[in-house]
C-alpha cells in the first residue's frame, strides 16, 4: 500500500507543481501510442529442475496509450499517462523433481512432478507510469521511473503432462499423466494473481516528425505476479517490452 | 527482441541434472537353476512391483527350497539397494527386509521379499464376509478389505479404486469414498459401494462420478488418471473349479442416470454389477494375462462366467445364485499349476467405467460364497 501512496502523492505532487506555475499547462505535450507489447510474465530464475524448454511464446498483444510530458527544464521533464496493455504468455517446459500443486476448488493433488508443463497467461491492465524524461536532443529522449498496473483481466492455467507425479513426496504414489484433458493434470490460478502490481518502467522516445514519433518501452515488475501466499507455482514477475509509434495531439 | 528473450531463455541458464529423489524397488527377479520345478508358472519369477507396494510376494511350488535363493532388483535409476542385490539369503524363515536409498541420499523406502512355498490347494467352497477392513495403512484416509485364508491368516486379495478416487478428492473422509463398510450387513459387517461425485477436479477431466467397486485383483494407481480402465486389474490365480456364485445384497439406484458430461440421461434406471469370471492367465505365447476393465467380459482367454443378469433394485437383502457356465473345458493339469484366474467384480454403477451412472446408487454385498468342485 505504502507504494501506492507514494506514487499517488508523486502524481499530485507533479500536479501541484503544474498548477502552481501559471500558464505550464501550456507547455505539455500530449502524446496518443500504439504499441506491439510482447511479455507478460517471466520466471526469475531458471532453476535446474527445468531442463528444457519445449516451446516458448511471450505472445504478441497490442498498448493504447495517452500519456502526457511536462518540460521543467531545458533537459527534463515529467511524463506520465494511461496505459491499457495487453500481455500473456505460453510456456511449455520439461521439468525433472519439480515441485507442483495442482489445485480446483477445495480440492488438490501435489508432490513432484517429472515430465512436461505446459504455462499459458492472459492478462489486461491499465498502467500509470510516473517517469523523469531527459531530452538527449531536439528528437530523442530517454525517460526512467515506476508504474502502477491494475488487472482487469487475470487468468493462468496449464497443465502437466506425459509424466508422472509422485504424490506428495518422491517416494509417494506414482500417479502417471497423459496428454488429453482429463488424463493429464490441470491446473487454474486465475484468483490466486495480485491485481495490482508496480514496478520499473524505462523508455526511449524518436520524435521523427512534427507529429508522429517511435517509442520504446520495458516494464519489469517488483512483485510477483503471485499473491505472497501463494506457492504452487514457482515465482514469476510481470515483464512487457512494448515498441509502437505515438502521434502528438497537443 | 522475442528472439533474443529465447536465446536468453534457452541457452544460458539450464544447470546441473539434479539426482534422481526416487528410492523405488521397480521389478524383482528370482532366478533358479531348476525353474519347472521351482515355480508353478516361468512368469512367476519376475514380479512387476507397483509405486504403492512394499511387499514382494513370490509364490513357489510347495517342495521349493528357499534357504538360499538371491533375489535381483531393478531399482530406480541411480538408487542403491542394502542388503546388496544379488545377495544371497534364507527366506525359510519369514520375509528379509531391503532398504533402498534415492541418488541424492535423502529419500528412502523399505521393502520386505516374502518367498512362499505353496502347497495346491483344493477348497470346496470359499468364503468372502467382509469382516476384515482397515484403514489403507500409509495413507489412513480409506478403507480396504483382507479375506480370510484357510490357514487363518488374511490375504490381500480385494482391491477398490478407492485409492484413484483420493487422487481428485483429497478432503473426502474415509466414510465419504466409493467403497466403504457397513457394520449391520446381512451377517455381520458388509461392504457397501457407492457411485460418487468426483467433485471440481472429475467435472474438469469429464470423470464426474466414481462408480463404487470391489473386486479380487489389485487396483494399479499409476495408470488410474492416464489409463482408468486398465487400472483395474481383474483376478487372481485359483486352484479350484468354480460351479456356483452365491451371495446376498441390497442395490439402491441413484435418483437420475447422468452421461459423460453430466447431462440427465431421461428414463434410465442405474444398474449394478454382480459377477464372476474363470479364465487362462496365460496367452497361447506364454505371456501373463490379467483382464481389465475393458475385457473382463470379453476376452478370449475366458473359461466361465456366472453373472447375475439383473440386480433388482431392493433395500431388503436378496440371495443371489448364479452357475458358471463353461465355454471350454478346464486342463486339470493347468489348473493345479494356477494357470487359471478367477475374478469376482462388484461395481454400484454397470457404465462406470465411461463415467456414465447415477450419483448416489448404492450396492451393498454380503455373505458371498463360491462353490467349487474338488480334483479327485
Amino acid at each position: 500500500m505504502s507504494i501506492t501512496r507514494i506514487l499517488t502523492s508523486a502524481v499530485l505532487a507533479a500536479l501541484a507543481a503544474m498548477s502552481i506555475q501559471a500558464g505550464v499547462l501550456d507547455s505539455v505535450r500530449v502524446d496518443a501510442r500504439l504499441g506491439y507489447s510482447i511479455g507478460g510474465t517471466l520466471p526469475t530464475r531458471i532453476g535446474h529442475e527445468i531442463r528444457g524448454i519445449n516451446n516458448f511464446n511471450l505472445g504478441l498483444h497490442f498498448t493504447v496509450a495517452a500519456e502526457a510530458t511536462l518540460p521543467i527544464n531545458e533537459r527534463w521533464s515529467v511524463h506520465s499517462g494511461l496505459r491499457y496493455e495487453m500481455g500473456g504468455m505460453d510456456v511449455d517446459s520439461r521439468v525433472k523433481n519439480y515441485d507442483i500443486e495442482v489445485v480446483k476448488g477445495d480440492e488438490s493433488l501435489s508432490g513432484i512432478f517429472n515430465g512436461n508443463v505446459r504455462i499459458k497467461s492472459t492478462q489486461r491492465r491499465i498502467t500509470l507510469p510516473v517517469q523523469a524524461a531527459y531530452s538527449l536532443s531536439n528528437s530523442v529522449s530517454l525517460r526512467g521511473g515506476l508504474f502502477m498496473g491494475w488487472l482487469t483481466h487475470r487468468r493462468f492455467w496449464g497443465w502437466a503432462y506425459d509424466g508422472y507425479l509422485r504424490e506428495g513426496t518422491p517416494v509417494g504414489a506414482k500417479i502417471e499423466m497423459g496428454t488429453e484433458p482429463g488424463d493429464r493434470g490441470d491446473f487454474e490460478f486465475d484468483h490466486n494473481m495480485r491485481i495490482m502490481q508496480w514496478g520499473l518502467d524505462v523508455g526511449a522516445d524518436w520524435q521523427f516528425h512534427q507529429r508522429w514519433g517511435l517509442y520504446a518501452e520495458l516494464t519489469y515488475g517488483f512483485n510477483g505476479l503471485f499473491k505472497s501466499d501463494f506457492h504452487s507455482v514457482q515465482t514469476l514477475r510481470p515483464m512487457y517490452g512494448t515498441i509502437g509509434i505515438s502521434y502528438r495531439i497537443k | 527482441m522475442l528472439s533474443g528473450l529465447m536465446m536468453v531463455l534457452t541457452t544460458s541458464c539450464f544447470g546441473d541434472e539434479p539426482a534422481n529423489c526416487e528410492a523405488d524397488i521397480e521389478a524383482a527377479i528370482l532366478h533358479v537353476n531348476n525353474p519347472e520345478s521351482f515355480f508353478y508358472q516361468l512368469t512367476d519369477s519376475l514380479q512387476h512391483v507397483m509405486s504403492t507396494d512394499t511387499a514382494i510376494v513370490f509364490t513357489v511350488k510347495g517342495n521349493a527350497d528357499v534357504t538360499a535363493l538371491s533375489p535381483r532388483f531393478t531399482l530406480t535409476p541411480g538408487a542403491t539397494i542394502s542388503p546388496a542385490n544379488g545377495s544371497t539369503h534364507d527366506f525359510s524363515n519369514g520375509p528379509v527386509k531391503y532398504v533402498v536409498t534415492s541418488e541424492d541420499g535423502k529419500w528412502t523406502r523399505c521393502y520386505t521379499v516374502k518367498i512362499v512355498p505353496t502347497v495346491h490347494t483344493v477348497a470346496d467352497t470359499l468364503a468372502f464376509d467382509f469382516e476384515h477392513y482397515e484403514l489403507e495403512t500409509a495413507s489412513g484416509r480409506y478403507y480396504t478389505w483382507h479375506n480370510l485364508l484357510h490357514d487363518g491368516t488374511l490375504g490381500n486379495d480385494w482391491a477398490t479404486a478407492n485409492a484413484g478416487y483420493r487422487i481428485s478428492m483429497s478432503t473426502a473422509a474415509p466414510m465419504d469414498y466409493p467403497t466403504t463398510p457397513v457394520i449391520n450387513g446381512y451377517d455381520g459387517a458388509a461392504v457397501c459401494l457407492r457411485t460418487s461425485d468426483t467433485g471440481p477436479f472429475g467435472k474438469m477431466a469429464n470423470k464426474r462420478l466414481a462408480a463404487g467397486n470391489l473386486f479380487l485383483g489389485t487396483f494399479d494407481i499409476q495408470i488410474a488418471m492416464s489409463d482408468h480402465l486398465h487400472a483395474t486389474r481383474f483376478g487372481i490365480p485359483f486352484t479350484s473349479r468354480p460351479e456356483s456364485f452365491t451371495g446376498y445384497y441390497t442395490f439402491e439406484p441413484g435418483d437420475f442416470v447422468q452421461d459423460f458430461y453430466g447431462n440427465p440421461i431421461p428414463n434410465r434406471t442405474d444398474s449394478a454389477d454382480i459377477y464372476a469370471v474363470f479364465y487362462r492367465n496365460h496367452d497361447a505365447a506364454g505371456n501373463e494375462v490379467v483382464l481389465y476393465g475393458d475385457n473382463v467380459l470379453t476376452s478370449e482367454q475366458i473359461v466361465a462366467i456366472a453373472e447375475l443378469d439383473y440386480v433388482e433394485p431392493t433395500t431388503q437383502w436378496k440371495a443371489w445364485n448364479v452357475k458358471f457356465e463353461y465355454l471350454e473345458d478346464v486342463d486339470e493339469e493347468l489348473l493345479a499349476n494356477r494357470g487359471y484366474s478367477l475374478a469376482i467384480v462388484f461395481s454400484s454403477s454397470s457404465a462406470g467405467g465411461s463415467f456414465t451412472g447415477a450419483i448416489g446408487s448404492r450396492l451393498c454385498v454380503d455373505k458371498v460364497r463360491l462353490i467349487c468342485t474338488t480334483q479327485e
